[in-house]
């Protein structure tokens, strides 16, 4: 059994953590981006993740073989803009509605809550692992 | 080995699927945040209680169980992370107390080799 391959998949889940924080930072930056690149309101982004299989899994015990995170991609959501009443806007149709982005803030925060939880269990697994290979490069120091 | 005693060999296994088990809860956490993952989790306990039977009924036999017993299965949970982390925390400390019941086995050859004098 190799410790060491530890250090990889809780790298992995940092890293993933990571892209998840950056998605929802975007997010909500751009809750008011009434006009994207292409004109349209700025549509709210989602990272997908994807783990590598573990069907080999059940097969050997090497910590290579394990399963760890990858963000796949990054796709906008399906959500529809909601309409805001601005007439002064520019951006505003002939009744004075504003298309803006349907940035949810409160599950942004929620994923941000839970983005932060991640990476403090990934580092206290890294943290772990990295004590324990310590204390066995340590064994039979003490005579 | 020439010194490997009954004792350490199976010391030295259980400290493997304990490394085991940590890859295990580490993979779990990074996992986390994957829709659809299914928590791994390692069966080696229930091989060991039937190991421990099988000794029972034939004490000579002290051989230690092949490495094989411990398997990694999905269990079709989603990941809990507190459970996750509880377990973690338990399996160190267990790996703790495995490291150190090694580390004295090896002292008790050492004060073989030294002819009683430690």
């Amino acid at each position: 059994m190799d410790l060491f391959g530890v250090f990889d998949i809780s790298s992995a889940g940092m890293s993933v953590e990571q892209s998840r924080l950056a998605v929802a930072a975007s997010n909500l930056a751009n809750a008011r981006t009434s006009t994207g690149v292409d004109g349209t309101p700025f549509q709210p982004l989602k990272a997908v993740v994807q783990t590598t299989s573990y069907a080999s899994v059940e097969a050997g015990l090497a910590a290579e073989s394990l399963p760890r995170p990858v963000v796949q991609s990054v796709v906008p959501t399906e959500a529809a803009p909601r309409l805001v009443y601005d007439p002064g806007h520019p951006d505003a149709d002939e009744k004075g509605f504003v298309s803006m982005p349907a940035v949810d803030s409160l599950s942004t925060m929620m994923e941000l809550i839970s983005v932060s939880r991640g990476y403090e269990a990934n580092l206290r697994a890294f943290d772990v692992t990295r004590h324990l290979l310590q204390s066995t490069i340590d064994m039979g120091k003490s005579r | 080995m020439l010194y490997t005693t009954p004792t350490m060999a199976l010391l030295e296994h259980a400290i493997d699927v304990s490394a085991l088990r940590q890859s295990v809860y580490a993979s779990n956490i990074a996992n986390a945040a994957v829709e659809g993952y299914s928590r791994l989790d390692v069966t080696f306990d229930a091989a060991l209680t039937q190991a421990n039977l099988q000794t029972a009924s034939s004490p000579a036999s002290s051989n230690a169980l092949p490495l094989e017993t411990a398997a990694v299965v999905a269990t079709g949970d989603i990941v809990k992370l507190d459970e996750e982390m509880a377990a973690m925390a338990k399996n160190a400390l267990r790996y703790q107390v495995l490291l150190n019941a090694f580390e004295r086995s090896l002292g008790s050859v050492r004060l073989a080799i030294n002819e009683g004098r430690s």
